[in-house]
């Protein structure tokens, strides 16, 4: 199986890899393994590739690079890479004094606080990419009961570390900031760390699962932030 | 060549300044952004007039009243908008490469035509470098602006330049234009005849809710356009909200958005825009790529 893809000139330097798919496993592995194409193939011919759920786009050196780009562009042969089977479990308390719109968010999908909770946190996401902030995770897999449009007027802020839902999507803020997604917990996981090289724990791949944790858990967790375990 | 370090001091500041060099590039994989000088020619011409290495750190200044005191001598240089300046309470007429003097007070007054200054020290200026670059950058860098009272560290100069107080030849015609040069983005398909017809014909003009993230005009462009799968988005960037505002992403803008991306300014376009002030008006013009 393929999907269709083409290669889009935006501006002399800057072009897009497009795929006409929906954000899946199959999709991800395909981005990924043109990834590894670009780092071995065009390394010394871009200055920057970014990563969306279904694009990758490329800021290229010069424009010569991106016609030569172009112009083979149909004859690539691109190997899927296999995804990642890391797996990390990432604590988060559910209680309301950080989940301040779980109470609204079940009542709009007719839910128990409770049945919300097992719900987001009973499967395993995939991590797409990093975007909207440093270290912001791009978490595709969120239950079809919780999708949920994003509130129409942002919060002014969200706290750091704050677990929300918006669309289709989940993530968790890594810094305190404006924010428009519902927020149903609190991570005490350090998401961004600038003194590590890379400042973030997990690669585009990997996967994600949310363990609930208590109140006096969160506590002590706050004081002393654990590293996320692997499983 | 033993180089000492020297303290400025910034004894006046409006909101909005910082230092800036080139961004940092090839961290967008973690979510970072770009950064970097807003009008890279002008930071450009700044290191390149003072004879410094091209990643060498300026200070952008969006705001007149500033000031700012050299503990030791050295040269600074100044591109950018054009402004009253004023060495030691003496104004330097046109004057953009100067030589300082241990103690001497630099201050940047009214701006005559432009948004954002540039002042770039001989060496370079030295604030802490996090993840490659001292640009700064809210969540990264311990300082997101330049605050009254911040000291910045740079290299003295033992010899400074004889030649200095020149007029090395610095036009600013280049940003005077209301006409914006702009290619089709990403999603500009999604656009109809109507909007097309709209977003070429009519004249924007730039809402105070701008700043290095991005610059929001003032007028709406209505749309029904869908919500899409988060992508990659780049400085220049211009995205369509559902509500119909039209951003233009400038340097410190996130990597990924979700909002359909109708145009992308090139980089040249996008010097212009820095040096754009709110209520200024704009008209974009379509190139193919």
């Amino acid at each position: 199986m393929e999907i269709k893809t083409n290669y889009t000139v935006i501006s002399p330097l800057l072009g897009e890899v497009k795929w006409e798919s929906s954000p899946d496993d199959f999709l991800l592995s395909t981005q990924l393994g043109f990834l590894d194409f670009l780092e071995k193939d065009w390394k010394d011919q871009f200055k920057e590739v970014r990563q969306g759920f279904t694009a990758l786009s490329i800021l290229w050196k010069n424009p010569e690079a991106q016609m030569t780009f172009q112009r083979q562009f149909q004859k690539f042969k691109i190997k899927p890479k296999e995804l990642s089977t890391q797996i990390w479990e990432i604590p988060v308390c559910y209680a309301p004094e950080y989940g301040y719109d779980l109470g609204a968010l079940a009542v709009a999908r007719r839910l128990t606080v409770n049945e919300l909770i097992v719900l987001h946190s009973s499967v395993t996401y995939r991590l797409h990419f990093f975007g909207f902030l440093p270290g912001f995770p791009y978490l595709n897999g969120l239950p079809r009961q919780l999708h949920t449009p994003r509130k129409s007027i942002p919060d002014r802020t969200v706290d750091a570390g704050s677990v929300a839902i918006g669309g289709s999507q989940t993530g968790i803020y890594p810094q305190e900031s404006p924010g428009g997604w519902h927020i149903i917990g609190r991570s005490p996981v350090r998401l961004f760390d600038l003194l590590k090289e890379p400042p973030v724990f997990a690669s585009p791949g990997d996967r994600w699962k949310f363990e609930s944790i208590d109140p006096d858990t969160m506590d002590k967790m706050l004081i002393t932030p654990p590293f996320p375990r692997k499983r | 060549m033993s180089k000492e370090l020297a303290i400025a001091t910034v004894l006046k500041t409006g909101p909005g300044s910082s230092i800036q060099g080139l961004g940092r590039i090839g961290q967008a994989k973690y979510g970072i952004p770009l950064s970097g000088a807003l009008d890279m020619k002008s930071f450009e011409w700044v290191n390149h007039i003072l004879q410094n290495e091209v990643f060498n750190a300026a200070m952008e200044i969006s705001q007149p009243g500033f000031q700012i005191k050299f503990d030791s001598n050295t040269s600074v240089a100044i591109a950018g908008a054009q402004a009253l300046i004023r060495l030691n309470g003496d104004e330097l007429e046109g004057i953009n490469l100067i030589s300082i003097r241990a103690n001497d007070v630099l201050e940047i007054g009214a701006f005559l035509s432009g948004a954002r200054l540039y002042l770039g020290v001989r060496y370079g200026f030295k604030s802490p470098k996090i993840l490659g670059s001292r640009s700064f950058y809210a969540g990264l860098t311990e300082d997101s602006f330049l605050s009254k009272g911040a000291k910045i560290k740079y290299f003295t100069e033992s010899n400074p330049n004889s030649e200095l107080n020149a007029k090395p030849k610095w036009s600013t015609d280049w940003f005077q234009t209301e006409e914006i040069l702009v290619y089709p983005g990403p999603d500009f398909h999604l656009l109809n005849e109507n909007l097309r017809e709209k977003l070429f014909s009519e004249s924007f003009r730039i809402s105070p809710q701008s700043n290095r993230m991005g610059v929001q005009l003032l007028e709406l462009l209505e749309n029904e356009l869908p919500e899409l799968p988060t992508n990659p988005v780049f400085p220049g960037t211009v995205q369509l909200t559902s509500g119909g505002k039209i951003v233009i992403l400038l340097r410190d803008a996130q990597v990924t958005g979700g909002y359909p991306r109708i145009l992308q300014l090139p980089e040249e376009s996008q010097w212009i825009m820095a040096q754009k002030w709110p209520g200024n008006k704009l008209l974009f013009k379509l190139k193919k790529p």
